[in-house]
């Protein structure tokens, strides 16, 4: 028969080209109680790939950073903030503090594999850096806490993490005759408490972002802001690489959940979600600025450079059911595989060194 | 023949979008949802349509309506009937900034 095409039905609002819509599966036995039908699979008439001027567009860099309605910034919470952060004596032992773990000289981690915790004891995964966490909306490997408010408590009461119990930090602090006008300066009328001590944490941390880098110049219309290499790899990156389907837009990520068949038995999100097969293995997609200072990579901390972070997505891991659908051999010639290094490279900016604050005695 | 098998493609796309277009259709471009909030009546369906750039994973864990589309290329369209009256909240497992409210009505 003659393959001619039935033609174009609009539907929906959306152009949509039939042709001979298939039944991909009979209604499946779902394991709650709304019912499943068969789905169809259609030929769906896709945007003209953009030009590279629009393309650019959708990298360009935010000029404010956004903060909670209920926790807007002041310069008095994030001074408070920042003396907390690097507080040590927010740790039962009195040896860590947030910025152990997340500081300033490591791209805002700590350059190990795995965090080291109470005892020095190894902990389960890489410590993620907070820079840009102001544009994050799911916070931990896992997505288990939903604001920069609960992370900041997380650590602090972990047994294997500070160690440190709420209501005896709160006296501690309590004891600290210095804090007391910072917390009222900061928090007019409700003082010091474990929300406002949150909230100054989250309000500092919020203030820590990559600032600009060649590549944002080059996005800005400087063609000799990076090499021809590096612009080769931003082509790949949004091209046969497939990289920015995750980690899509300015700040290189839209914190999806995937399994990318790494060699690791921890189950990530699988925990919270037991049934879905997709969340076994599935970690945040984490952002790429400031990448190179943030070696080593991935949850497990197991790649020690960019070249083999790109081998790895080039082969695709293990092959099985909970991988990601966009995860498969790439076929990358050594030449690609460098220029996506090379592109990598142009996300770091020259971060202003931070000061470490006087604290409170 | 040619006429015979254009009429009857007619027919059967014309039956199925008859069908199709009973339900209100959620869709998934950018990551996002088409609606942060849909009602719907007790036994009526929802037609989830993948027309993003990649796989979504549309689900709920809200009690008496439950359910689990598994990862879906682009280009998949599967409905999804409630029968549960209450609130039912849809979100893609993979991107969990996708997120909709559903009411069921009775």
């Amino acid at each position: 028969m003659a393959g001619s095409r039935f033609g174009r039905s609009v539907l929906f609002g959306t152009v949509i080209v039939l042709t001979g819509a298939g039944i991909l599966g009979l209604a499946t036995v779902s394991f709650g109680a709304a019912t499943i039908g068969p789905t169809h699979k259609l030929d769906l008439v896709q945007k003209p790939a953009s030009g590279i001027d629009a393309l650019k567009a959708q990298y360009k860099r935010p000029s404010t950073i956004p903060f909670p309605k209920d926790n807007p910034y002041t310069p008095e919470k994030a001074a408070l903030g920042k003396k907390l952060y690097f507080d040590t004596r927010l740790s039962l032992t009195s040896a860590q503090s947030c910025a152990s773990c997340h500081s300033p000289g490591f791209g805002w981690g700590d350059g190990l594999a795995v965090g080291v915790g109470h005892g020095m004891a190894k902990l389960g995964r890489h410590s993620p850096t907070i820079i840009n966490a102001a544009w994050s909306s799911i916070f931990m490997w896992d997505g288990r806490l939903p604001t920069l408010e609960d992370q900041a408590l997380g650590p602090i009461q972990s047994p294997g993490e500070m160690n440190m119990q709420i209501d005896q930090l709160m006296d501690r602090l309590a004891s600290i005759p210095e804090y007391k006008p910072l917390f009222e300066a900061a928090f007019p009328g409700e003082g010091m408490k474990v929300a406002t001590l949150a909230k100054a944490i989250a309000t500092y941390e919020r203030t820590v972002v990559s600032e600009r880098a060649p590549f944002d110049a080059w996005i800005d219309g400087d063609e000799k802001a990076i090499s021809e290499e590096a612009k080769g790899g931003f082509a790949l990156f949004n091209g046969k690489a497939q990289c920015s389907y995750c980690h899509e837009g300015w700040n290189f990520t839209n914190e999806g959940f995937q399994d990318i068949g790494l060699s690791s038995d921890d189950v990530g999100r699988g925990k919270f979600l037991p049934d879905v097969i997709k969340m076994q293995h599935a970690f945040k997609t984490p952002g790429l600025r400031e990448i190179s200072r943030r070696s080593p990579y991935m949850h497990d901390g197991s790649m020690a450079t960019l070249e083999e972070v790109v081998d790895h997505y080039d082969h695709g891991g293990t092959d099985r059911p909970s991988r990601s659908d966009l995860i498969k051999p790439l076929g990358l010639t050594s030449q690609e595989k460098s220029d996506l290094v090379a592109f990598l490279r142009t996300l770091n900016s020259d971060l202003t060194p931070t000061a470490v604050p006087v604290l409170p005695r | 023949m040619r006429k015979l098998i254009l009429l009857t493609l007619a027919i059967v796309a014309g039956l199925s979008a008859g069908a199709l277009a009973a339900t209100q259709m959620v869709h998934q471009q950018g990551r996002m949802f088409s609606a942060e909030s849909l009602s719907v009546r007790k036994g009526d369906a929802l037609t989830f349509l993948n027309d993003d750039t990649v796989p979504h994973n549309i689900m709920s864990t809200s009690p008496g309506n439950e359910f689990n589309l598994g990862s879906q290329p682009p280009g998949s369209m599967t409905d999804v009937t409630f029968k549960t009256a209450g609130n039912v909240q849809v979100i893609c497992a993979i991107h969990p900034r996708m997120k909709m409210m559903v009411t069921v009505t009775e």
